[in-house]
């Protein structure tokens, strides 16, 4: 990175709210709320600093779904905004307020919010009806399945290797204070195949958990980051890729296997690194199967070795890859889709050097977000700066 | 409560009228030749918005399978076989095939489509394996 390039986009604050399978005196607007101003507090702003808001609104007051309803409570007119939840969180929200801040549309971007959806009707999955979906049971375990299954089927990717990511993930949840899960295992690959089934090749613990919670940051240029407390991390690269919409149609492996690759050769291109370089993966953890197919994508392996190298402790945080050291959302949190921002904020306490389970030395870090089985993919590089 | 019942859209009316006929059409487009599904505002080959419903023979191979031991609600009986069928004549789609055992539904496996009612109104292209007879009757 240029220290002359006034404009990089780099992350100043972040901040997680408490994150639990049940939040029963939390409503989703004060989460969001908080979610905000700490991330304001850590990034050492106040809230007229801030010119852009990719933060949910979800009322009551305003108007909920309208972004600009933030500019009444930031005490401020805003020059960049979203209505949309998807636009509001992880990497796809970074890399948009990320595009704003380098092209100069806005100085200072909060990304985040909170979407309570564990208290909606029905499923986990698209939110409105799907015709040729819904009246089979094709939910999100059963349509992540059927991918996992088919790479199995092509590849011998077997459910130990499987229920190996998912030991090694929820053992960093284990002892992850902030983890939904702090406390609960350690777990052995033998504790997850023994585990209930829930849709083959899934079993219960091979599966992510559903809770509540909210989460924010703050993306501003790096000139601006000069003086503030925080050493800034740098959005080194990003790449975007989007197959299709949410579970209409079932995931392909044959269409979705690869889903993330070109997008992820653009982010590592962009940064100028390999994926050799990165030091710590924050990556979408909905089962253990979809970590498997990220390890290929991403570079780290080829199309169906994915398998074994998770198997080999090459994802812990003492291995060549780690991945997730905060419990992910196998064991920290899944909160609907603020979980992709929590992805960024582990990354970024890891290039500061103040996460729970620190990478020794982190500089580079990659956040890959996902979804629905996966039919997209949004990976963002991120760098630590002094 | 009871499983979700399709509420036919004006893309998809002609496929459940067809259903509850006993026949499989799905979405085939003249200007490219493709088959498709599920049904789109416009083809996803060339964006052509003038596709039609074409017949199906109803046999094909399994893509892919999952045993669902959990269902996202209630009106299912589980374990059933989830699966993604390649039809022989064009078009991919999603359904359950009633082997009896749903272990028994693997990658490969050779279907062909059983219609059950599910309602007066919905018929649901169900899939059996091929040469062997539907192992059981309407729900």
């Amino acid at each position: 990175m240029n220290p002359a390039d006034r404009r990089l986009p780099v992350v100043v604050g972040v901040y997680a709210t408490e994150q639990a399978l049940s939040l029963p005196d939390r409503d989703a607007m004060d989460l969001a709320l908080e979610a905000v101003s700490g991330a304001l507090m850590d990034a050492g702003l106040a809230p007229s600093d801030v010119d852009g808001a990719q933060v949910d609104w979800p009322g009551p007051g305003g108007v909920p779904g309208e972004g600009s309803s933030w500019a009444r409570v930031l005490g401020r007119d805003l020059r960049w905004t979203s209505d949309s939840m998807l636009d509001n969180a992880g990497s796809r929200g970074l890399l948009k307020a990320a595009a704003a801040v380098r092209a100069g549309f806005a100085d200072t971007v909060v990304v985040g919010g909170c979407r309570l959806v564990s208290r909606g009707t029905g499923p986990v999955g698209a939110g409105v009806a799907l015709e040729f979906a819904d009246v089979w049971g094709s939910y999100v375990v059963a349509q992540f399945a059927l991918v996992a299954a088919r790479h199995m089927h092509e590849y011998g990717t077997t459910s130990r290797q499987l229920a190996e990511v998912a030991a090694t993930i929820r053992n960093n949840g284990t002892t992850n204070p902030e983890a939904m899960m702090y406390g609960r295992g350690p777990y052995t690959a033998d504790d997850v195949l023994a585990s209930r089934m829930v849709a083959t090749p899934f079993h219960l613990l091979d599966c992510c958990i559903v809770g509540e919670g909210g989460a924010a940051l703050v993306v501003t240029t790096a000139e601006r980051a000069r003086d503030l407390p925080h050493p800034p991390v740098a959005v080194l690269g990003g790449g975007m890729q989007y197959h299709q919409a949410a579970y209409a149609n079932p995931a392909l492996y044959r269409e979705v296997g690869g889903l993330g690759r070109p997008a992820a050769e653009r982010a590592y291109a962009m940064a100028g690194i390999g994926p050799h370089d990165v030091d710590v993966f924050s990556l979408y953890d909905p089962n253990s199967f979809e970590v498997i197919r990220q390890l290929e994508i991403l570079g780290l392996c080829g199309e169906g070795e994915g398998g074994p190298l998770a198997a080999s402790g090459a994802i812990a945080v003492g291995g060549k890859h780690p991945v997730n050291p905060d419990g992910g959302c196998l064991a920290y949190a899944w909160n609907g889709t603020q979980q992709m921002t929590l992805k960024v904020v582990e990354a970024v306490r890891q290039l500061r050097g103040t996460a729970v389970h620190q990478v020794a030395g982190a500089e580079l870090a990659v956040v890959g977000n996902a979804g629905s089985g996966a039919q997209h993919y949004e990976m963002s590089v991120l760098g630590r700066m002094r | 409560m009871s499983r979700p019942v399709p509420v036919p859209t004006q893309l998809s009316r002609p496929f459940w009228e067809a259903a509850r006929r006993g026949e499989l059409v799905v979405p085939h487009c003249p200007t490219c030749g493709l088959r498709f599904f599920v049904p789109e505002p416009a083809c996803p080959g060339c964006m052509a918005r003038d596709w039609r419903y074409a017949p199906s023979a109803g046999r094909g191979t399994v893509y892919s399978v999952t045993v669902v031991h959990r269902a996202p609600g209630p009106g299912f009986d589980t374990p059933f076989a989830l699966a993604v069928i390649d039809l022989d004549d064009g078009a991919t789609l999603l359904a359950h095939v009633d082997a009896g055992d749903p272990g028994d539904v693997v990658i490969g496996l050779r279907v062909h489509v059983d219609f059950r009612a599910l309602t007066d109104e919905i018929t649901l292209p169900y899939f059996v394996p091929e040469n062997r007879p539907s192992p059981s009757i309407t729900e």
